[in-house]
């Protein structure tokens, strides 16, 4: 951990996320300050300059040493390159990693199997360790994390295969633990969201199986899945993220995702639900709560500043609209109608946005 | 507590170890004592899988276990009637006569129970007869008609299905469901010819709702690895469709599966027939 000083205030940075935006927030005021000064609304004494530049400049170099953020525009497009080539390797080694035991395990004994399975887990998650010790860039360290949570996954699948053993919901518990455990340690999101799915999972096979179903059917009623969306969403206001500023988005948005997704279904295929009425009543029922709750997590959105969450509802909200609009009228409206009332629609609700965003 | 990297590492290698010991306490919790039920099943059983897709890449073996529940090769059971839906816990005892009551039955999802798996017992002998039978008969109406495509080919067929049933079919039959496999156990107490596993069934409407009837959806543990020291017995034993193809020409397997006291199963030897 590294701390900006600025006369008595110490401010701790913990995370490359965190650096990076102290970074570009120093670079935003050296471009204002010089815009004041031009426009000579604000001077500086020479020895507030030194004292502010010297300042400035200490913070940067103390940021790229220890985190190896991006200094200026082009490092940051170089970046973004990075993090595409990193989260394609890691997906990439993963599959290697699979099909590499995939294409070997049956030459060697049971006893042999085994032990390679616990030691590539073991091996794979000591590796990543190893690595962050030595990559400011986190980039590497996330390749080898991922890599590490596809060697713990492919492990207890294996055991399941080897021994039969009975395939149970269980197994996603330590798989989320461990894709937990290793997105908080290397402040990887790729590997939060896996975490999240298993998570989500696991709470919707509970809460299928509660209502006497086997575990692996609990898709078939995508009700299961609202007590896992309430949970996630709860996850970012219950636990703070001061050093993981992009994990309360990833949370809120895959806790929409999963209580917009069945909503959809269900708005579609009435017959699907728990509630034991007519499915027509169902299917409508699913699509005003639909149009109900990405209208009122939109406002929330708004109300609380959450970009991601209004974004993720409104486009849920024009899926519900259009969904509905091709049901009713696809078919005996001429089709130049029919995507003029879509293009009107879209008119209108850039309209309501744009007087939402003007209060 | 300031949560450090020694922190993550040890949760993480605590976390990989426990999660093996689980696994593996449990495997040999399974295979502890005498096991619950020891089949001897052949290559009509126990079948490879097809090598297509990404299975050629996969070095290792696991077999199918193959099950019939009814006759003639489907999954609905006669047995699964009212009554035994009921004593599994489906709620049945409503007629099914309007749209809405069929619904309910519709809507109706699978349970897992305990399976009895019959080897070659008197459901596979039932199934024999009842092929026998309907060839006999196709054979004798094909004969009586003799210029009569429609019933040639019939008769053609129903003799196929039977050779199929005498020398290709799997004679492993389930033939009953419960909640309690202790009582299952005591029903069927011979080991070496009923094997009590995890299955799932479902209710269904047979007969344009006429009738409440049910099947067997899955048999839970259906795959059994084979180990590296037993690979050489299945060397050649062909993967076949569960429909009649040309008659088998690999080698005859006798493959002891035992299952545990977790109902799962695993190979404990393996032989070719001479």
């Amino acid at each position: 951990m590294i701390s900006g000083e600025g006369g008595n205030e110490r401010v701790p940075v913990q995370s490359r996320t965190e650096a990076q935006q102290r970074t570009d927030e120093i670079h935003a005021f050296r471009r204002e300050l010089q815009d004041l000064e031009r426009r000579g609304v604000l001077a500086l004494t020479a020895e507030q300059r030194r004292a502010l530049e010297s300042h400035h400049d200490a913070l940067l170099a103390e940021y790229a040493r220890q985190f190896d953020v991006d200094r200026d525009a082009k490092a940051k497009q170089l970046s973004w390159g990075m993090r595409i080539a990193s989260l394609a390797g890691a997906l990439a080694l993963g599959a290697s990693v699979f099909f590499l035991f995939y294409q070997f395990w049956g030459r060697f004994s049971t006893a042999l199997q085994v032990a390679i399975l616990i030691a590539a887990a073991l091996g794979s998650f000591a590796a990543t360790a190893w690595i962050q010790r030595r990559d400011g860039s986190g980039y590497f360290t996330k390749l080898a994390a991922m890599v590490a949570f596809v060697c713990f996954v492919l492990n207890v699948a294996m055991l399941g295969q080897i021994f039969d053993i009975t395939p149970s919901d269980k197994a996603l518990v330590p798989w989320a633990a461990f894709a937990l455990l290793l997105a908080y340690a290397c402040d990887a999101r790729l590997l939060l969201g896996a975490g999240i799915l298993c998570a989500v999972a696991f709470v919707g096979a509970r809460t299928g199986t509660f209502s006497g179903a086997y575990w692996l059917d609990f898709g078939e009623r995508p009700e299961n899945f609202f007590p896992a969306a309430a949970l996630l969403f709860a996850v970012p206001q219950l636990a703070r993220h001061e050093r993981f500023p992009g994990f309360p988005q990833t949370y809120r948005v895959f806790a929409l995702l999963t209580l917009y997704l069945p909503m959809l279904v269900l708005a579609n295929w009435g017959q699907l639900s728990y509630l034991d009425f007519d499915p027509g009543l169902v299917k409508g029922g699913y699509q005003i709560a639909g149009f109900l709750a990405s209208g009122l997590l939109a406002w929330l959105g708004v109300r609380r500043g959450w970009a991601h969450v209004v974004n993720t509802s409104v486009t849920f909200f024009l899926i519900f609209l259009y969904t509905k609009f091709f049901d009713w009228w696809w078919d005996w409206m001429p089709k130049y109608l029919f995507f003029f009332v879509l293009g009107l629609t879209a008119v209108l609700f850039l309209l309501v946005l744009r007087r939402l965003r003007a209060r | 507590m300031n949560w450090s990297r020694r922190h993550t590492l040890a949760l993480g290698a605590a976390l990989i170890v426990a999660t093996n010991a689980v696994a593996l306490l449990g495997v040999a919790y399974n295979r502890s004592g005498t096991p619950e039920s020891e089949l001897r099943l052949s290559q009509r059983e126990l079948r490879p899988p097809f090598q297509w897709g990404l299975q050629r890449e996969n070095s290792g073996l696991s077999l199918t276990l193959v099950w019939q529940a009814g006759e003639p090769y489907g999954s609905t059971a006669a047995w699964l009637d009212r009554a035994k839906l009921s004593e599994l816990g489906f709620d049945v005892a409503q007629p099914a006569k309007t749209p809405a009551e069929r619904r309910r039955y519709e809507r109706l999802r699978s349970k897992e129970v305990y399976l009895v798996l019959e080897l070659a017992g008197p459901a596979y002998q039932a199934a024999l007869d009842a092929a026998r039978e309907r060839a006999e008969k196709r054979k004798a109406e094909a004969l009586a008609h003799p210029g009569d495509a429609k019933l040639k080919t019939q008769a053609d067929f129903s003799e196929n299905q039977l050779s199929h049933e005498e020398h290709e079919a799997s004679r492993l039959f389930a033939i009953d469901a419960g909640l309690d496999a202790k009582a299952l156990r005591a029903k069927y107490a011979d080991r070496s010819r009923y094997a009590i596993v995890r299955g799932r069934v479902r209710p269904a409407l047979e007969g344009n709702g006429a009738r409440v009837g049910g099947y067997v959806s899955a048999v839970i543990n259906d795959s059994v690895n084979v180990p590296l020291d037993m690979r050489k017995a299945f060397e050649g034993v062909p993967p076949r469709s569960y429909g009649f193809g040309p008659r088998y020409a690999g080698p005859e397997i006798e493959a002891t599966v035992a299952f545990g006291k977790r109902f799962e199963p695993w190979l404990v030897g393996v032989a070719r027939k001479p």
